[in-house]
């Protein structure tokens, strides 16, 4: 009976594996290997397996450059809209109003807006004769324009803007389920809303915070549309390099190991950042 | 539900079957046609491939995309490509033939090439070129001063400081320039040396991607003068926008489509015939009419005011400056890499 069960649940299971293996597996096996092949102008690869192309990658101070850029509009980009989207999701799970639908649309609406229209639209308002720096020039408080566009500053905005709804949705979740009567506890106790905020509501929504963070950190430094056509050669990511390698200039095996690279870079962080923030969760009640 | 070994293998044999009935499908498959998007696909969607299919009797079907995408799908078709011609810049087409995946076109099969302007069938019929986007210098009519009338006057205006968009090193259009640069100011056009320290001359400048991106550059006003292709700017004057393009007195650029035989294709027959049609007189003249190309066949009549508007055509195409592009495949990574370490 038990054995039968068993067998029942390993045909279950079997979808998600298949996924897995066919989509992600086998495409980042494929990615590795093409990162080991040697180059040649005259081939797609050359022959016989090599890790020069690592070893480029890691000694190259122009690639660490450009990963440092990236990280850091990750971050950036991480940061701002936790701290933006906190207190959206926030009102929004303490909100009882007919009106919350609508406020739902508006916080969703960044994401119904084609990606390629939007940075356009970001295009025309970062650039130099743009919607900004226009309303500053009319203003007196600028005589030149402020470089927005092909700047990591123009692209970290309108990463901020696209992803914004990734923090806010995870979040709002989250707050949703915090039962009010754990605050309304605190505040018979004494507490001030501000204590009470800060030991009863905001640690109980690390699990939010930290499922937001991880989605736009990972989303940001992969963006690439938005970089490649706001960031120009200022604000180039690793994702535009690599595209650049593997599109541009057809140097595929070189182009997987660039991509390999920064993955595991990534990766890296992530597990550090999944590590850490376990480690603040497990201390809550 | 209990899937018994029985029952899996039943179903095996049905996808097998499947598979078997699909294959022969594809014996009867329509020719696959790769073509860019936009007006591009508009044109061949409605114009080209019904012409195609009424004049040779062949079906066909679209594959839309970029140039490099179908390098990428002819590379990763190995020895089954998806498709028995490509297009796309010439530069990127002799990577693809130096790569092994092209054969010479059998000119048996290509009455029509006998009419193609000269220097536009590749040496040892490794290809032709069949449209031709020249490339002239562009500018704001509202916002420049003293128009251009040569490539030099990138570097001499000083109404242009910065404010000049030039193509990204991975389009076609960088890697003409940067050519044209070291012919220009060097000893040739692979004197990439001298090409690399005057196009730093222009640094601060904007990058653009793409044709549109540079035409939106010139509409936002941030670039007011910028080497782009003549299809571009007439389509903005279509639209009443304030632009216009010359031919600088050195001679033009071009983007020149490359149509060449896949190796590997299915349908080498049914390739040569498109290519035929492709390049017929009354095909280039409705491309003209189109999407402003400039006629690869020399007995195309283009209408006058349009001829007006695309100074070169006829006897002018001679003006189109080409360079070697079989050879400049070994030097292309490391001209890229330089490029994205001292121009950014």
């Amino acid at each position: 009976m038990i054995a039968a069960t068993r067998k029942r649940v390993w045909w279950m299971i079997v979808p998600a594996l298949v996924l897995l293996v066919g989509f992600l597996v086998l495409p980042y096996a494929s990615i590795v290997v093409m990162s080991l092949r040697t180059a040649d102008t005259r081939a797609v690869y050359g022959e016989g397996f090599t890790l020069s192309h690592y070893a480029q990658i890691v000694t190259d101070p122009f690639i660490w450059g450009i990963v440092g850029r990236s990280l850091r509009m990750g971050l950036t980009v991480t940061v701002v809209t936790l701290l933006l989207g906190y207190p959206v999701a926030y009102h929004l799970a303490n909100l009882r109003s007919r009106w919350a639908s609508m406020l739902y649309i508006f916080v969703i609406s960044p994401l119904l807006v084609g990606m390629v229209v939007r940075t356009f639209a970001w295009m025309i308002i970062l650039s130099n004769n743009g919607v900004i720096n226009g309303a500053l020039k009319s203003l007196g408080l600028i005589e030149r324009p402020i470089l927005l566009l092909n700047t990591p500053l123009g692209v970290t905005i309108a990463l901020i803007h696209v992803f914004l709804p990734f923090v806010i949705l995870p979040l709002l979740g989250n707050l949703q389920a915090i039962s009010p009567d754990l605050a309304a506890a605190g505040r018979s106790l004494g507490a001030s809303r501000l204590r009470t905020f800060l030991k009863v509501t905001l640690p109980l929504s690390l699990p939010g915070i930290q499922a937001g963070a991880i989605l736009v950190f990972v989303l940001s430094i992969s963006a690439y549309v938005t970089p490649a056509m706001l960031g120009g050669t200022r604000g180039r990511t690793m994702s535009v390099l690599v595209v650049q390698y593997l599109v541009d200039s057809f140097r595929w095996p070189a182009g997987a190991a660039l991509a390999i690279f920064m993955s595991a870079i990534t990766l890296a962080i992530i597990v550090v950042y999944l590590r850490l923030t376990a480690r603040a969760m497990r201390r809550l009640p | 539900m209990k899937l018994e070994r029985r029952q899996f293998l039943t179903a095996l044999g049905a996808c097998a079957g499947a598979a078997a009935f699909g294959s022969r499908a594809f014996a009867n498959a329509p020719f696959v046609v790769p073509t860019y998007g936009g007006t591009w696909a508009k044109f061949w969607e409605e114009t080209l491939m019904p012409g195609l299919t009424k004049a040779t009797g062949i079906p066909t079907q679209l594959d839309i995309g970029l140039g490099k995408d179908f390098v990428s799908k002819i590379r990763a078709g190995g020895d089954q490509a998806p498709y028995s011609v490509f297009m796309g810049n010439e530069n990127i087409a002799a990577m693809l033939r130096a790569e092994g995946f092209f054969e010479p076109l059998d000119m048996a099969k290509l009455p029509n090439a006998a009419q193609l302007h000269d220097g536009l069938v590749n040496t040892g019929n490794n290809g032709l070129r069949a449209i031709v986007s020249p490339i002239g210098l562009a500018y704001r009519t509202d916002m420049v001063k003293d128009a251009p009338t040569s490539w030099t006057d990138l570097w001499e205006n000083p109404e242009f400081k910065e404010r000049i968009g030039l193509y990204q090193i991975g389009n076609t259009g960088a890697q003409l320039f940067l050519r044209l640069t070291g012919k220009l100011f060097g000893s040739g056009d692979t004197d990439f040396d001298t090409a690399f320290k005057k196009i730093q001359e222009l640094v601060p400048f904007t990058q653009a991607s793409w044709s549109g991106e540079v035409a939106a550059g010139l509409m936002r006003g941030d670039v007011i003068v910028a080497p782009v292709d003549w299809t571009e700017i007439m389509m903005l004057q279509d639209k009443g926008a304030p632009v216009a393009i010359v031919a600088p007195k050195e001679g033009v650029l071009a983007f020149e489509q490359s149509f060449n035989i896949v190796r590997t294709g299915a349908m080498k027959d049914e390739a040569h015939a498109y290519i035929n049609y492709l390049i017929d007189k009354d095909v280039q003249a409705n491309m003209a009419q189109a999407f402003y190309t400039s006629p690869s066949n020399k007995d195309s009549v283009l209408d006058p005011a349009l001829a007006a508007r695309l100074p070169i055509n006829g006897p002018k195409m001679s003006e189109i400056i080409r360079f070697d592009w079989d050879s400049y495949v070994d030097l292309a990574p490391a001209v890229t890499d330089r490029w994205n370490r001292e121009i950014g």
